[in-house]
């Protein structure tokens, strides 16, 4: 068979497998949900009429895509499910209802929604529910879900767990593996310990599950995501093959070289031949920072006004500024602001995503009327799956990546709060995450003063920054020209 | 009813703009120009909007005028020569910076509104579309097409209108972020566009010679950054004193209502010839073309100004005309002419009292300029300015074009020549 021309050999191979378990392991870049939606609409053909795909996303938005991909694809809605893990599991409470321990009208309550018990304690919670399977509840805990069951709340962690719980039945799980012939997860390395579980269960007797991810973007460890079980795949889920894509169709290829160092020599076979570059910059303060930033992407918009005006390489849609924490987001939006360079700030995906009944695949979702230019300002967790042809990485310093700042967190709202530390690898994911968004620009920045919850701090560029090749990077600093006088003002003093 | 307008200005909201750049002084300096409509510009910048608010009141239909309040203090400063009634037109100028094609465009359009309601209404979606409050000319991601159609759905009386249209960075036409037609850049919404502003660098001619210019009627504006530049350009109009009047003056095709326009001398505007400023490189575009382009400072591309822009596009030889032409005068603003025949700076002290003074005896700018007797100016301000004038009427002046964003320089008399016309005057 001849292999279709939008298919590179090993994605053409991972559309192809037959006989096991898949996992694939998919590099930024490397055509992750393209290969997914190509082999999901391989598949459809073999199902029969009450058979199903189940395919499982991290956000809503990726559901929305996956979805328009495969309609585009021919695929029809009916043969499918798309969804996060927490949207399938609140269809499975609401169809199986009468065999669940829940109250008749239950609700989903929203974080915002649970009073009398502070953030520190549903954090813990949330930290126990999504790390493990058995629970030998505390006081505290068995008093949180007293509360939640006696409003007819059930809080987003146990959708998934009371969807385990009726997994337990035999004859529901059959029923389901009979339906849903073949499942799919996108971003399988930010699944925990309940997802895995509940993923065994449906997952066999003849059903195949289709796992996507790489190991190197786990970045949701504090959500309870076990970047374990991705190596353990095959463990689970026997028996399964193993397929690596490792053609890169994003990033420049310095680009591509110099975030495979910061991943301790990951090597992906980078397919374009664009002219990549990366900028590190150093500023004496963030706001000097910022200001940096805010004057590279007038540049690159070739000029705001008539005296600064270039030829235009860029429009503020192809740029991207990426930081470590909300903390770093007033001063470059000042920043922004001042130049009147229009931004959009763009949120982390919502703590786990979940249609409400009302809420049917894309009907809440928001119709833009025009097609709006805007810079993105967002977390670098909130970057995950995007690409940008110029990105900006602001704060890389040595406390915020990795994260290890030791402060009364005002931002909580909590003066108990001591501190912020990352765990080390992850923030080395998460850094690498932000560089492999980037296309052909990516800028680099550190402050050596930064102001941060009310803190002075003195900084020290992130280590990260010292794995990169000394050739793969340009060091930039601030041309100071004399400010010019506006001819304008000058006159106006005389008239 | 005569009057002339300049419908194209800022406030002391926009970028680069001066700090006294207030409804006060805009009354104050229309008045020493001549001019009966001002644009109020910036109408979408929320504190310029309620400046406008507090301090104009309604008055002929449409328009607006300064409160006896504010307007009472600002009356004795002006020479009692120069005195008239001053009306604003709310006017906005956007920004819109965006992709199509796969380029990146950077085109400023004009927008012009009947009422505060129908300003308010384009404020308040511009508003929830971007960040309006930093610059009183705001920068918008939104396709110009968009922006035309909201302005088309906020009220339909509103105008909305290209600006400099040639300008090499900034416009519908421009040579590095522009397009290559109208059309191209407004689609099926460009039959919605009555007039195009033709921007400093740029005279009617030039504009003659396109075809797909020809149902649009041609405007001039100053686009003024300080209250003394106003009325560099303008549009003389013989109609109806209201909103109305001028929007049929530009929209109606048969209207006679827009009698003609002052202009800059295109050669004057900053953008008239190609080449770079910081390179010093001025070239006529047939030197452009002989270096293909390439400066010879630098290497880079040189910027292609508008002269050359207009032989790129143009589709009729020079000397015809286009359907709605109306004629034009060719004006050097006065601060200038009193610098060029004192041979000072313009921005000298001998030259601002020089100017006050004949405004003082004369009566304002463009009555100077355009219609006094040159033996009045003679006998007010000296045989050297009335030369001066007399030859600037006749279009009889040498200018050193402007390229790349530095205006082109005048020469109205040789070496010498202004003591001999002065000796003149003590012979007789």
């Amino acid at each position: 068979m001849q292999r279709p021309q939008d298919l590179n050999e090993s994605q053409c191979q991972a559309v192809n497998h037959s006989g096991s378990h898949l996992l694939i392991t998919a590099g930024p870049g490397t055509g992750k949900t393209h290969t997914l939606t190509r082999r999901i609409a391989r598949l459809i053909p073999s199902l029969k009429s009450d058979e199903k795909i189940l395919a499982i996303t991290f956000t809503n938005k990726a559901a929305r895509q996956m979805q328009d991909k495969l309609t585009a694809l021919g695929v029809r809605q009916s043969q499918l499910f798309i969804g996060t893990f927490h949207g399938f599991c609140l269809k499975l409470l609401r169809d199986y209802f009468e065999r669940t321990a829940l109250p008749k009208d239950f609700k989903v309550a929203a974080p915002e929604d649970i009073a009398g018990f502070d953030n520190e304690t549903l954090k813990r919670i949330s930290q126990i529910k999504s790390s493990q399977l058995a629970i030998s509840p505390d006081d505290e805990y068995k008093a949180y879900q007293h509360y939640l069951r006696q409003n007819s709340w059930v809080d987003f962690d146990d959708i998934l767990r009371e969807a385990l719980l009726l997994l337990e039945d035999e004859n529901i799980a059959g029923e389901l593996r009979r339906q849903y012939r073949y499942i799919f997860v996108d971003e399988y390395q930010d699944s925990n310990i309940v997802q895995n579980a509940l993923l065994k269960i449906l997952a066999c007797e003849g059903v195949v599950l289709t796992a996507i991810g790489d190991a190197n973007q786990s970045i949701y460890g504090f959500r309870g995501s076990r970047v374990e079980l991705f190596r353990r795949f095959q463990e689970d889920f026997n028996p399964a093959q193993i397929l690596t894509l490792q053609e890169n169709y994003r990033s420049a290829p310095s680009l591509l070289a110099a975030s495979g160092q910061v991943m301790g020599g990951v090597q992906l076979l980078a397919q374009l031949e664009t002219q990549g570059k990366l900028v590190i910059h150093q500023a004496a303060t963030d706001r000097a920072e910022a200001d940096y930033v805010a004057h590279q992407i007038e540049k690159m918009i070739g000029g705001l006004d008539m005296n600064t005006s270039r030829r235009a390489l860029r429009s503020f849609g192809d740029v991207v500024i990426l930081y470590r924490l909300n903390a770093q987001r007033s001063v470059m939006g000042q920043a922004l602001e001042h130049l009147g360079i229009p931004y959009q700030v763009s949120q982390k995906p919502k703590r786990n995503e979940v249609y409400t009944d009302e809420d049917a695949l894309g009907q809440n979702e928001e119709i833009l009327e025009y097609n709006i230019e805007k810079v993105s300002l967002m977390t670098l967790h909130a970057a995950k799956g995007l690409e940008f042809p110029v990105v900006f990485i602001i704060g890389c310093e040595d406390n915020l990546l990795p994260l290890n700042i030791l402060c009364h967190s005002r931002e909580s709202g909590n003066p108990g709060s001591t501190g912020m530390k990352g765990d080390p690898k992850e923030e080395r994911r998460l850094f690498y995450v932000g560089m492999t968004r980037a296309k052909e620009y990516l800028y680099l920045s550190h402050a050596k003063r930064r102001q941060l919850f009310g803190q002075t701090l003195i900084q020290e560029p992130s280590p990260y920054l010292a794995d990169i090749a000394e050739e793969l990077k340009a060091y930039e600093a601030v041309k100071r020209n004399a400010p010019k006088k506006d001819p304008d003002a000058l006159q106006m003093k005389l008239f | 009813m005569k009057f002339i307008a300049d419908l194209h200005i800022h406030s002391k909201y926009s970028r680069a703009t001066a700090k006294n750049l207030d409804l006060e002084n805009l009354y104050l300096w229309a008045q020493y120009k001549g001019i009966h409509i001002v644009g109020t510009g910036d109408f979408v910048h929320p504190k310029w909007f309620k400046e406008l608010e507090d301090k104009l009141e309604p008055a002929e239909k449409g328009l607006f005028k300064l409160k006896d309040k504010f307007a009472l203090a600002i009356d004795a400063q002006i020479p009692k020569s120069c005195r008239g009634e001053v009306r604003f037109l709310l006017t906005v100028e956007i920004s819109n910076i965006y992709k199509r094609h796969d380029k990146v465009r950077k085109v400023h359009n004009l927008i012009f509104s009947p009422s505060l309601q129908a300003a308010q209404k384009i404020q308040t979606k511009l508003g929830s579309i971007g960040n309006i409050s930093s610059d009183g000319r705001p920068i918008l991601g939104l396709d110009s097409y968009d922006l035309l159609k909201i302005t088309l759905e906020a009220d339909a009386k509103n105008l909305f209108i290209p600006a400099h249209i040639w300008t090499p960075w900034f416009s519908a036409l421009g040579s590095m972020g522009g397009f290559d037609s109208m059309t191209d850049a407004f689609g099926d919404l460009t039959k919605h566009i009555f007039a195009v502003e033709t921007g400093l660098s740029s005279d009617p001619p030039m504009n003659w010679r396109l075809r797909q210019l020809d149902d649009f009627i041609l405007i001039s504006n100053s686009d003024a950054h300080s209250p003394s530049k106003l009325g560099r350009e303008a549009n003389i109009f013989d109609t109806e004193f209201s909103y109305d009047g001028i929007y049929r003056a530009l929209s109606d095709k048969d209207d006679k209502g827009l009698v003609s326009t002052l202009e800059f001398f295109p050669e004057e505007g900053k953008y008239h010839y190609d080449g770079h400023r910081n390179c010093q490189v001025r070239w006529h575009p047939k030197e452009t073309i002989k270096h293909k382009g390439i400066c010879s400072g630098c290497g880079k591309p040189v910027t292609i100004g508008v002269m050359a822009r207009v032989e790129t596009l143009a589709d009729r030889d020079e000397g015809s005309k286009s359907k709605r032409w109306r004629p034009y005068q060719n004006i050097v603003p006065l601060p200038e002419m009193i610098a060029e025949a004192k041979d000072m700076g313009t921005a000298s002290k001998a030259v601002q009292e020089a100017y006050m003074n004949v405004l003082n005896k004369l009566g304002n700018e463009f009555y100077i300029l355009l219609d006094c007797p040159i033996a009045d100016i003679k006998k007010a301000a000296g045989d050297v300015l009335a030369e001066g004038i007399n030859r600037m009427r006749r279009g009889k002046i040498e200018i050193a074009a402007g390229y790349d964003g530095e205006f082109g320089t005048i020469k109205i008399f040789d070496f010498g020549e202004r003591e001999h016309i002065e000796q003149q005057l003590v012979l007789f």
